[in-house]
């Protein structure tokens, strides 16, 4: 299976994006591409005019993807505004999320994990123009990322791994299931 | 009271700034509202440092006596734009804590903003912004293309709905006021006490007087690098607020400026300087702006003094030829020790320059008092 992995802030150094890493090279049941959004400008209706090239580029890649996994900081109890103003891009003239699976991970420097930030993406990514199938249950929610890692970047609380892998293969699970449910569809 | 009101979004057209305007119409006899845009912020960053816009807008909440918010709906949440002003407005910055808020919106479909307000809500909640949102108002404008008519509002409902609102806004306001309060007295606090210098005594009262009274404006950085006072001057060429107490230097200062003011302090703070003169152009008119290294009996350092004002009436006094014959001699040791016991040694002097002051006085000074 390929995912697109979606690192949710344009912060140079970035816990969430040491998250998404990880799981790229500790998970080889899919080929995950992990994506930065520092390139995506600021949405506006207005300007400009037609989708950026860095949307348009991130829209294919998540249309040939069989899932999203976003990396969700927590910003004043909600989504970082970087990654809000690429899910507007991907929301208004081009709809790469509709019917996408999408896994929601996060991390944060505090103890709730980025908790209320990933409540409030499930419904941003519920709202029609999104219109993606969020991965139901299973949050993974990564407090006090500052301690979690260690120099290469690894995860180190086996607890935490566990949980993350089992996280991740439901979301297969989640992902056959979806595309299983298309087949019969067509 | 002054108001600012941010319009939640960077687009060309916008329902919420025709609802903004309309308050600013509407509600003139009770409020002063000054409407904000976000769509000349740069898109927030951890690494991007705040630009001139950012400080401006940051300034624009810090002294205002409360905020109104009118927030589009983007995806049931609010929009990234408007996400990023207030990540700026929260981020190393309390311009937002305690700070009254009252969120508005409206929508070209018939849900009026509902999820992005409940987002907005929690938002303004969370620690680092700490606002203070009147709860148990709401006001959903739906079917906006169809509710403002030229810019107006002519549904009486959705009129009555918004006046109780604002008119709750602005008691709520009254009741959280904090800070200008204590400023509204001008009386410092303890106004009967003295303080018992080496060379005579003053009142508080007294004290705070002559700040007031004297030509010049007063403000202090303390040795934090906080800025802990100002003068209360009546027509300040640096107008201040009580609310940029405890402010550090990096915060009241423009971004453009910080650099100079920094290198000022810290020649002060290593002792290569004691003082810096900037004469200057202010709200038209001929303006001395000093810098004095505040340091104690010892030398340490204390703070530093920004000590302004206009000399229009000194360079007045110059340029009537006030000192013109001084070269002779005969005024020179007055002019130079000036102290009141010496006028009478020198009665002739004095009438001269006296008309002059008064009518200069009358050109530059006579606002002040
Ligand atoms: C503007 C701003 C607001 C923040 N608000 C929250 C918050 O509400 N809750 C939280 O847990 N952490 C908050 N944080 C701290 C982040 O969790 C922390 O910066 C974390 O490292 C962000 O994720 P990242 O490392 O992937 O960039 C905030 C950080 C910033 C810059
Ligand atoms: C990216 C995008 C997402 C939107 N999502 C919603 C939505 O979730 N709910 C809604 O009622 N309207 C939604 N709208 C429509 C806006 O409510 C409508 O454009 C409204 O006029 C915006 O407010 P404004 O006129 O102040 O810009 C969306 C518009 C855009 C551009």
């Amino acid at each position: 299976m390929k995912f697109v992995a979606i690192v949710g802030t344009n912060a140079k150094r970035s816990y969430n994006r040491m998250l998404l890493h990880y799981m790229q090279n500790h998970f080889d049941q899919a080929t995950i591409t992990v994506v930065d959004i520092q390139g995506i400008p600021m949405f506006n209706e207005n300007h400009p005019e037609t989708d950026p090239e860095a949307v348009v580029e991130l829209a294919a890649a998540i249309a040939e993807a069989d899932g999203v996994i976003i990396g969700c900081p927590e910003y004043n109890h909600s989504v970082p505004s970087p990654l809000k103003s690429v899910i507007e891009w991907l929301s208004y003239r081009l709809h790469p999320f509709a019917d996408k699976p999408v896994m929601i991970v996060g991390a944060s420097t505090y103890p709730q994990g980025s908790s209320r930030a990933q409540l409030h993406l499930r419904q941003i990514l519920d709202s029609p123009g999104a219109n993606a199938q969020v991965f139901p249950g299973n949050e993974f929610l990564l407090g006090q990322a500052n301690r979690a890692f260690d120099d290469e970047g690894n995860l180190k609380d086996s607890g935490t791994i566990d949980f993350l892998t089992q996280c991740f293969d439901g979301f297969l699970d989640f992902v056959a299931m979806h595309q299983q449910f298309k087949k019969g569809d067509a | 009271m002054l108001l600012t009101a941010i319009v939640g979004t960077n687009a060309d057209f916008s329902y919420n700034r025709l609802l903004l305007q309309y308050m600013q119409k509407h509600f003139k006899g009770l409020a002063n509202i000054r409407i904000v845009e976000i769509d000349t912020l740069p898109p927030f960053s951890e690494d991007t440092p705040a630009d001139m816009a950012v400080w401006r807008f940051k300034k624009a909440i810090q002294l205002s006596d409360g905020v109104i918010f009118s927030t589009p709906e983007y995806d049931h949440s609010i929009p990234a734009a408007l996400k990023s002003a207030i990540e700026w407005l929260s981020y190393k910055s309390e311009v937002l804590k305690h700070k009254p808020a009252m969120i508005v919106g409206t929508s070209y479909g018939p849900q009026a903003s509902s999820r992005a307000q409940e987002h907005l809500r929690q938002i303004l909640a969370s620690p680092d912004c700490d606002a203070y949102t009147l709860s148990g108002n709401e006001m959903l404008i739906g079917n906006a293309a169809k509710v403002f008519v030229d810019g107006n509002v002519t549904d009486r409902r959705i009129q009555a709905e918004l006046e109780e609102y604002f008119v709750n806004f602005v008691k709520f306001i009254d009741q959280t006021a904090e800070g200008d309060d204590a400023m509204s007295m001008h009386q410092p606090y303890l106004d009967d006490a003295y303080i018992n210098f080496p060379t005579g005594r003053l009142s508080f009262r007294e004290v705070q007087q002559i700040f007031s009274t004297i030509p010049f404006e007063i403000d202090l950085i303390d040795h934090n690098d906080k800025f802990s006072w100002f003068s209360n001057k009546p027509n300040r060429e640096h107008v201040r607020s009580v609310r940029e107490i405890g402010e550090g230097v990096e915060e009241c200062h423009p971004p453009k400026a910080l650099p100079i003011v920094m290198k000022i302090i810290n020649s002060f703070k290593d002792g290569s300087q004691d003082s810096v003169s900037r004469p200057l152009m202010m709200h038209g008119h001929r303006v001395l702006i000093q810098y004095y290294a505040l340091r104690d009996v010892d030398g340490s350092y204390l703070g530093t003094i920004e000590f302004t004002g206009s000399v229009e009436h000194i360079l007045n006094f110059y340029e009537q030829g006030a000192w013109s014959d001084a070269a002779t001699g005969a005024s020179q040791t007055d002019g130079t020790t000036g102290a009141s016991e010496h006028a009478e040694t020198a009665p002739d002097e004095t009438p001269e320059p006296k008309p002059k002051a008064d009518s200069s006085d009358g050109t530059s000074g006579a606002s002040e008092h």
